[in-house]
């Protein structure tokens, strides 16, 4: 059928190639990122836990790749990806639960908020730690 | 699916630049979106000089100058002109809306690209293919379901019940939300998309309709409804100012009230 071969023939209109990004679109992007990130992030927390457990000669193996600069950095990423999945995860039950924030300009007013609490969040965290 | 890039055929290659006008000053330069099912080859960007002075304001102006005074192959849907017939939505500078509300002075600077609506087959130039979309509204059934007996008249409703379906009723059926929607772009097929459900709430919550829990029934589904993930492209895009978002987490609440 001529018509079914046209309708083949047909191109998919572009999409990512074309598209503006809101920051509520950034926001979603980076919260999948970021749980992706936990999930293997807790591999990392679970190979400490086990070497805390197994004792001082297990965890002196372990420790150097936690202390190093590579390692702290993983570790700093690791905390700006936890605050940040953890104010989205709030934000899901503001707006699934009392449907709160819908509003495009409140989305995205909270959207970079959560940037800039999980950053400024994550250095707090760290500046306390070092300094104590 | 997801797939972050374009099928070989519907990559858009570098198109013509037409001359400009003759004897204009206040000149902006428009990359518009061509396709010709009776051209061999891939989709181009052309990209036409507007004279602003002699284009009117809206985008569906600019559109208009060019079939009338540059090229009159170019294709596009419009009907209205003032946003209540929701034929001219289109992809305006990277985000979806109709463009005959959508002011040339609204925009950033620069060229502005004007492409059809994301991710559908074209048919040419700015038309897509909007069967599949039409399919999904027709599957949420927008109209009154009863079961009790029709009254000797109209079926009365208090304000209060009324006011519900402010926001919901003023859906143009433009397709601007569900093509926004980066769910709806990989899997299309299956989630029904923003302003299909949209349209199921507007009849979710209508205090005559009858058959809420067929309805309920009918979305409950892993993907129809649950695809939403609360992108909220669908609410930034909307010409109309509706908020699908907000409408399909509605639905999930009745989802779960009617469970607990």
């Amino acid at each position: 059928m001529s018509g079914t071969n046209r309708a083949n023939s047909r191109p998919l209109s572009p999409h990512l190639q074309i598209w503006r990004y809101h920051a509520t679109m950034f926001a979603s992007i980076t919260h999948r990122i970021t749980g992706m990130g936990l999930y293997f992030g807790t591999f990392l927390i679970g190979a400490w836990l086990i070497a805390l457990a197994s004792g001082p000669e297990t965890y002196a193996l372990l420790e150097p790749a936690f202390t190093s600069i590579p390692g702290q950095v993983v570790l700093f990423v690791w905390t700006i990806a936890a605050l940040f999945h953890f104010a989205t995860g709030i934000r899901f039950l503001l707006w699934d639960g009392p449907h709160i924030g819908f509003e495009p300009k409140t989305a995205s007013a909270v959207s970079v908020f959560l940037y800039v609490f999980a950053v400024l969040g994550a250095v707090a965290i760290w500046a306390t730690i070092l300094w104590l | 699916m997801v797939q972050l890039t374009l099928p070989k055929n519907s990559r858009v290659g570098k198109g013509k630049t037409w001359p400009k006008p003759q004897g204009a000053t206040n000149l902006r330069q428009f990359r518009i979106y061509r396709f010709s099912p009776e051209e061999n080859g891939n989709p181009r960007w052309d990209l036409y000089w507007v004279d602003l002075d002699k284009a009117g304001t809206m985008i569906l102006d600019v559109l208009l100058y060019i079939k009338n005074n540059i090229d009159p192959t170019l294709a596009f849907r419009r009907s209205c002109r003032e946003g209540v017939c929701g034929s001219c939505s289109m992809n305006i500078a990277g985000n979806n809306t109709i463009a005959c509300t959508k002011g040339f002075d609204e925009l950033p600077g620069g060229v502005i690209s004007i492409a059809p609506l994301p991710h559908l087959p074209v048919v040419k130039d700015l038309i897509p293919d909007l069967t599949n979309f039409y399919a999904q509204h027709a599957y949420v059934q927008p109209f009154l379901k009863t079961v009790t007996p029709n009254p000797e008249k109209e079926r009365k409703q208090s304000e209060e019940d009324r006011n519900e379906l402010n926001g919901l009723y003023e859906c143009i059926l433009c397709a601007c939300c569900s093509t926004s929607c980066p769910s709806y772009w990989w899997n299309g097929d299956k989630y029904l998309g923003p302003a299909a459900l949209l349209q199921a709430y507007r009849w979710l919550i209508d205090s005559r309709d009858e058959a809420t829990g067929e309805r309920l029934d009918d979305l409950e589904d892993p993907f129809k409804l649950y695809r939403c993930h609360t992108i909220m492209n669908c609410a930034q895009v909307c010409p109309k100012g509706l908020n699908p978002a907000k409408a399909i987490a509605k639905i999930k609440k009745m989802m779960v009230e009617r469970v607990s």
